[in-house]
Order: structure tokens, then C-alpha cells, then sequence
């Protein structure tokens, strides 16, 4: 079947099922879709290093994750998020020291070598461990893990290590790659890092540099009658105009990762055969957050903060920033994350009044000029949207009187300046939530990095009571007692304001109609699709 | 001013120096024509142009008057048009007048710096300049004028070149005129007229880079220049296509304009040596 085949024409005898499956996606069961044909897919990087075990990063998964596996994926329905992949359970010993995968039987890599407990071993030993960019963190304390047969793998720790953090995190960190291709090489430099060998649904085919990526189904995958698919092509379109463009043209028929802006979508919506879709993306929130330098001893007053704070119309940044493709945040934790969310923090809400009261009582009084002081502000130059609440916060700020002077840099401009020189008074950061309070979200709050590590504390702010909290939060096995901590943590972020949380978004797709059960899962654009399926 | 009532005489530079005129009047009057911070957020946002009588020419995605970003934006652009063209001219008589009246290696010298500008573009060197150092008006102003001084520095040279062996320059060298005066006096009066009509050029290729420069995001975001206007209207190109073509119009009329006042400077500088 070529792409020319899928004419209006086959749309149109698609008929009522196809309206079916649009209007209930999660409904229209894998088993009921129909085999075979190809996915034309856009692409806007090409990672240099596509091995997930060493680059827990989303464009890495984009492609990598359909070839290789986790041992857990994310779930809207399965017990605690999760639906086993390369694992089919797994449990944490009750003083946090060992957790025990039993591993999927009959699993064969693409090369036909049977996967064993030793592949997980050698993957969580030699890459997940000191390689990896969360790994590193995640399983900083493992110590080694135990092969007894062929299907269990037991992870030991030196430290006590929340079996809570490890299962959110299992979907990000946990790709496994074969050991005997790795093993006596030098991990960086291995070619399977660019050919992927994995246990997934789609093999590695073939990569043009420049022109796309191609998957084909793997017939000896484990979950018979996956894939549904006969290929995946992931087409390189760094344009973003270009993508909207080419899925009107039907020379794609999905766009993932917002690749259509947000302007664009009002538009697109509106074409035959396409929907734009905003679920899939629960487990990748990322979060519009205000970096604050509190070595201005302006910002290093609590009441100039939280003036700053009642100075933002979420609203409007959600309306008319994110067209309402986002939600006005609470706290460091999104409403994404149900486990650990709290909403009872400290709120801030839209009250110019107030604000301009607040920066009086702290003693700083408006000038003849109608300013109060003066700060540099640094939007981060990643999204549209970061740049665009820059352009907002400065005339936010002018409304209270501080006269917020916009510095622009590139990606690698502003990362010296913010993390490294510390050369700014506010900056416009886009971190992202990883599942889990502890992956990436506590380093943005906690004392004590280092200057350089781009994404953490690098504002100067100190407090000892939350840096006792997340330290704690850190060895706490109880999942309980640990979710308890990070409320707690919620809560004093709200009221301190080491930073100041505006906006969580995730990204869009935009599919044809005849594309079957996208976004069925919390990280559905990095997940397998091994259930994907194009109505023919 | 004869000359200038000969430049009205050309349709040329009528034209030019109209539309000039105008937008001279309209940048310096900006703050009464469309008072307060042009990039605050005035209404609802993506208004259509001509809707709404308070803002005719609508507003952009987060609600800014457009009609105010041009009127503004003529401040930026003139502004800067005009000081990087002033800057390049007064690097470029400054090198030229010494290369051209010193001779020897010290000419030698000055052409190859002179050659090493004018071989790199002149967008580029602008575009690492202001990477580098950062987006500020006046390291804008520098960095187009570091790009276009090698040009008026040529020109200079090769009037110097001919002028000092004129016999009114040997008679100043008999009467013990000392080198610097003769050149402030002699030489540079009768070598400026070219090198000035070369500046309506340089003007109006300063305006463009300026435009192409905060296009690519490299402007002062600070203030409103029509090249950001422009890149903020292509995100919405295909919805709101307005953003994008008003500061376009803006750019083309100012450039227009330059052009014909130097159409009409050539026009009459040709006129009154024949």
C-alpha cells in the first residue's frame, strides 16, 4: 500500500467506523483495528545519539521508543500509571533496599538472541547508572543487580531508595539494550547508538540524514498480532509551517510535539479528515515557571515576590499566550501528576492593587518616572510561548512599576548567562515534570548545585526547612509518608516563592482521521505504537 | 539650499524627499500621535485592521496596537538608518582621507583592512557582531555601520587620490599649509559631495539590516522595531496575515523613499557638473 492509495476516496468508503473511532479514540480497541500500512510521521530533529538507555530526552524517544522497550510504560488505566512491557511486575522490598522485576519470557532482540534478566543487569549497570542523564540520579545508589534465572532481576541498593520514585520513573529510565551487542565496546561511540537493536515492535531499517527514519514491523515481537503497522517513517521537517502544509497535502498523516503551532490549529481544525488532539502528553507536562535571582536584594524580599506573583494574569497567559492549550499552575507540581498534586498553597491571585501595596510596604516607593526599580529579565528562547510571556511580564511589571528590561539570547547564550554567570533577575524557564517530584522538579528549589547544571537552583535561594524536606522526601520508603513529604514541599514552594510557577502545558497532535488509537496513553508520542493502526 | 531647490526640480526627489519628510514628522512626533509604551497590551488580541476605530490597523497575539508599533517603529528605523549611515561615513572619510593623502604603506595598510570588510558580508558581520556582544541599539548602529564603512572608504580614497595632485592643493603644500590642514580644508570639502550620495544608500541598506536583525530576533526587544513586528506576524501568518504586511508596507515605503531622495541627489549633482 503507498501513500497515493490513501485517497479521499478510501476515507470516504471508511465510512461510519471512521467517525467511531474519531469521536471515542480510547474505544476502538487494538484488536479491533485493522493490519497493516504505512505511518507517515513528521520529525523535526535528528538526535545525534538515538540510544534511550543513554538519552532519557523526548526527541530521542520520539523514534527510538517504538525499537526499544522499557521495562514499564505509562497508563491511564494500569495500577499506580503503569502497563508492563519488557517486565510483568514488579515489587519493592519494605526497607527500600531491593526491587524485584520479573521479567517478560519468550522476548527475542531484533537479531533473533533471546532477552535475558543479563541485558537488564548489564543496561541498569553500565548505562542507566553512570551514563544516563536521569538514570544517573534515579539510581544513584544502586549497588548491583541480582540474576537468579533468566526472568528476574533483582536491583539492589546501598541505600534506602523510594520504590515510589523507581516506579514513576521506570517509563524514562528504564530502556533496555541488548548486552551482547554493548558489552567489551566503548558504550558512547557503539553503532547501535545510531542502528538501534531492540525488543520493540518496529526494527531500525534505515536513516537518511535529512530526509526521514524508517521503521518495519517486527514480526517476532512478543504481543502477537503487534504491530499493527507495516512501517513507521519519520519524516524531517524542521520547518513548522512546512508540517501543517504537508498533512493537508496527506504527505503525512501525523504531526506530534505541537510541530503545527498553536495559532495554527484554530485553522486545521477545521479541515476535513483532521483532528487535533491534546491528550497523550500527562506524563511530559512541562511547566512555564519565573526563575528569580534572590541575590537582588529586591528579589530577595518575600513581598516583592509575591507583588511579582499577584502580577500575573495566569488567565491571560493561558487565553491568550497557550490559545487555552494549557492550565494556570498552583505550584511546582502539576495537576497532571494526581498522585502528589495538592492544591490546598498558598494561591496568588490577579490583584494589581494589591501588588503595587505589597512593593510599598516592602519600601520601595514609585520614582518620579512611575518605576520602582529596575530588572533584567530573560525569557528562555526554547518555545514560542516562553518568548511571548517575556514580551507579557515586562508589561506586566510595568503595570506595579518595575521597569523589567528584556534580554534575548540563543539556546546556548542563555544557559551560560542563567545557569552559569547567574547574569539575570528573572528569567522565563520551561522545566519539564517527570512523574516523579524528585527527577527534575526539587533541583529547582533545593541549595547547593553547582553553578553550570543548566535546569536547577541557580537563583542563589537558600531554606534550610525545604531543603530538609526534599533530602528527606529523598530516603523516605513509605509511599505514603513520602507523598506527604512533597505536599509539604508543594506548599512552602507556594509560600516562599523561590520561584514562581505560572503555566503547565503539553503538547498537541495532529493526525488524519484515518490514523487509529493515538494518544491512548499518558506519553503516547514516546510510547511503542505497537497498537497504532491506519484505517485502510 | 540652491541644491535643494534643484532636488525639488527632479520628480525623483520630490518623492523622496515627501515621503522622507513625512515619516521624519511622524517619527519625531510618535509620542502624540500614539501615546504610552507602543508594546503594552492595549486590547483583545488578533483584532482585524480596520474594525475597530481605536485600533485601525488591529492588534497582534498579545493585544498590541499595531497601528503604534508602526509609528514607533519609524522612530527605530530612521534612527538607525540614519546614525549607522553616519557612523560608516565618518569611519570610511576618516580611513579613506588618510589612505588616500598618506600614500605609501600606511595606504598599503588601511586598503587590505578596507578589502578584509568588504570581502565578509555585510549582514553577516552584523549578525556575529550582535551575537556576540549582544542586542542593544546603538551595538546595532556599530554593527551596520562595520559592515557598510569600507564602501565610503573606497570612494574617499580615489577623490583624494585626484584631488591632492589638483593645482590648488600644490599651492597650499608651497604656501607651508601643514598636511593635516590641507587635508581638512582642501581635500575633504571637494571630496564629500560623491561619498554623500552614496550615503541615501547606505541609509536605506542600514534600515534593512536593522529590519533583518530583529527578524531573526537579534533587535533591543525592548523596543518596537517593524522587523520583530514582522517576525511576531509570521507565526500567524496564515490566519493574520495583516501583522505581518503593515510593518512590510512600512519598510518598503521608508526604503522607496530613500532611494528616489538619492535618485535625485544623482539627478542634480549630475546636473550641476555638466
Amino acid at each position: 500500500m503507498t501513500i497515493a492509495n490513501l485517497s479521499r476516496r478510501t476515507f470516504l468508503q471508511a465510512g461510519a467506523g471512521l467517525l467511531a473511532s474519531t469521536a471515542l479514540p480510547t474505544l476502538a480497541r487494538a484488536q479491533d483495528a485493522p493490519s497493516g500500512g504505512r505511518l507517515i510521521v513528521a520529525a523535526d530533529s535528528e538526535p545525534k545519539n538515538l540510544n534511550p538507555a543513554i538519552v532519557a530526552s523526548n526527541g530521542v524517544f520520539f523514534i527510538a521508543s517504538k525499537v526499544i522497550e522499557p521495562l514499564a510504560e505509562a497508563s491511564f488505566e494500569g495500577k499506580d500509571g503503569l502497563s508492563p512491557r519488557l517486565a510483568t511486575s514488579w515489587e519493592g522490598s519494605a526497607d527500600g533496599k531491593s526491587v524485584t522485576f520479573r521479567l517478560r519470557e519468550g522476548v527475542k532482540w531484533h537479531d533473533g538472541k533471546p532477552f535475558t534478566s543479563a541485558d537488564v543487569a548489564y543496561s541498569a549497570l553500565n548505562i542507566w547508572k553512570p551514563l544516563q542523564n536521569l538514570g544517573r540520579l534515579v539510581f544513584a545508589n544502586l549497588e548491583a543487580v541480582d540474576t537468579p534465572d533468566a526472568a528476574t532481576a533483582v536491583f539492589r541498593f546501598s541505600k534506602p531508595t523510594p520504590f515510589q520514585l523507581i516506579r514513576n520513573a521506570l517509563p524514562v529510565v528504564s530502556s533496555v539494550v541488548p548486552k551482547h551487542l554493548y558489552e567489551g565496546t566503548d558504550i558512547a561511540t557503539n553503532p547501535a547508538n545510531v542502528k538501534l537493536v531492540g525488543t520493540g515492535p518496529f526494527k531500525f531499517t534505515e536513516y537518511k540524514p535529512g530526509e526521514y527514519y524508517r521503521l518495519t514491523r517486527n514480526a517476532d515481537y512478543w504481543n502477537k498480532g503487534e504491530p499493527k503497522l507495516d512501517e513507521v517513517i519519520f519524516r524531517v521537517l524542521p520547518d513548522r509551517a512546512g508540517a501543517g502544509a504537508a498533512l493537508e497535502a496527506e504527505e503525512i498523516q501525523l504531526a506530534a510535539f505541537s510541530a503545527i503551532p498553536l495559532t495554527d490549529l484554530a485553522r486545521i481544525s477545521k479541515v476535513p479528515d483532521i483532528k487535533v488532539i491534546s491528550k497523550g502528553y500527562e506524563a511530559l507536562t512541562y511547566q512555564l515557571v519565573l526563575e528569580i535571582n534572590h541575590r537582588r536584594k529586591e528579589l530577595a524580599d518575600l513581598k516583592v515576590r509575591q507583588a511579582i506573583a499577584h502580577a500575573i494574569d495566569k488567565k491571560f497567559v493561558v487565553d491568550t499566550i497557550f490559545l487555552g492549550y494549557a492550565a494556570a499552575s498552583t505550584g511546582p507540581v502539576p495537576k497532571n501528576a494526581p498522585e502528589f498534586y495538592d492544591a490546598s498553597v498558598p494561591a496568588y491571585d490577579f490583584d494589581v492593587a494589591k501588588a503595587n501595596a505589597l512593593l510599598d510596604e516592602a519600601g520601595y516607593p514609585k520614582g518620579a518616572d512611575g518605576n520602582r526599580f529596575s530588572l533584567k529579565l530573560r525569557p528562555a528562547p526554547y518555545f514560542n510561548e516562553t518568548k511571548q510571556f517575556g514580551a507579557y511580564l515586562r508589561q506586566a511589571l510595568a503595570a506595579i512599576g518595575i521597569d523589567a528590561q528584556l534580554v534575548n539570547a540563543d539556546s546556548a547564550a542563555h544557559q551560560k548567562a542563567v545557569y552559569t554567570d547567574h547574569d539575570f533577575d528573572l528569567a522565563v524557564a520551561p522545566p519539564v515534570f517527570r512523574g516523579d517530584p524528585a527527577i527534575s522538579t526539587t533541583i529547582l528549589v533545593k541549595s547547593g548545585t553547582p553553578a553550570g547544571v543548566p535546569f536547577s537552583n541557580q537563583g542563589g535561594y537558600e531554606n534550610k526547612e525545604l531543603d530538609d524536606i526534599i533530602a528527606k522526601a529523598a530516603e523516605t520508603v513509605d509511599t505514603k509518608a513520602r507523598t506527604d513529604l512533597y505536599k509539604q514541599f508543594q506548599k512552602l514552594v507556594a509560600a516562599d516563592l523561590p520561584l514562581i510557577n505560572v503555566a503547565e502545558w503539553g503538547f498537541i497532535t495532529v493526525a488524519r482521521d484515518s490514523v487509529l488509537n493515538v494518544s491512548n496513553n499518558p506519553r503516547w508520542a514516546v510510547s511503542s505504537w505497537a497498537d497504532t493502526a491506519l484505517q485502510s | 539650499m540652491r541644491r535643494i531647490r534643484n532636488l525639488m526640480k527632479t520628480p525623483e526627489g520630490m518623492a523622496g524627499f515627501g515621503i522622507l519628510a513625512t515619516l521624519i514628522l511622524v517619527a519625531l512626533f510618535a509620542p502624540v500621535l500614539s501615546p504610552g509604551d507602543p508594546l503594552r497590551i492595549a486590547g483583545d488580541p488578533l483584532l482585524a485592521p480596520f474594525v475597530d476605530p481605536a485600533f485601525p490597523l488591529g492588534t497582534d497575539r498579545l493585544g498590541r496596537d499595531v497601528l503604534a508599533g508602526i509609528i514607533h517603529g519609524t522612530r527605530t528605523s530612521l534612527a538607525v538608518g540614519i546614525a549607522a549611515a553616519i557612523a560608516a561615513i565618518a569611519i570610511g572619510l576618516c580611513v579613506g582621507l588618510a589612505a588616500g593623502f598618506a600614500g605609501g604603506l600606511v595606504e598599503e595598510a588601511l586598503m587590505r583592512v578596507i578589502d578584509a570588510f568588504q570581502i565578509v558580508p555585510s549582514f553577516l558581520l552584523a549578525l556575529a557582531f550582535v551575537s556576540v556582544i549582544g542586542a542593544s541599539v546603538p551595538v546595532v548602529v556599530l554593527a551596520i555601520a562595520l559592515g557598510a564603512w569600507a564602501d565610503p572608504a573606497r570612494l574617499t580614497r580615489a577623490q583624494v587620490l585626484s584631488i591632492r595632485e589638483r593645482d590648488y592643493v600644490a599651492a597650499a603644500r608651497v604656501i607651508g599649509m601643514h598636511p593635516v590642514e590641507i587635508a581638512w580644508k582642501e581635500i575633504l570639502p571637494n571630496a564629500l559631495p560623491p561619498v554623500l550620495a552614496l550615503s541615501a544608500i547606505i541609509v536605506a541598506a542600514a534600515i534593512l539590516t536593522e529590519a533583518a536583525l530583529s527578524f531573526l530576533g537579534l533587535g533591543d526587544p525592548n523596543i518596537v522595531t517593524w522587523g520583530s513586528m514582522i517576525a511576531e506576524g509570521r507565526n500567524v501568518l496564515r490566519s493574520s496575515p495583516s501583522l505581518s504586511i503593515f510593518p512590510g508596507i512600512a519598510l518598503v515605503v521608508t526604503v522607496i523613499g530613500v532611494y528616489l531622495l538619492s535618485e535625485g541627489f544623482g539627478k542634480t549633482l549630475a546636473g550641476s557638473e555638466a
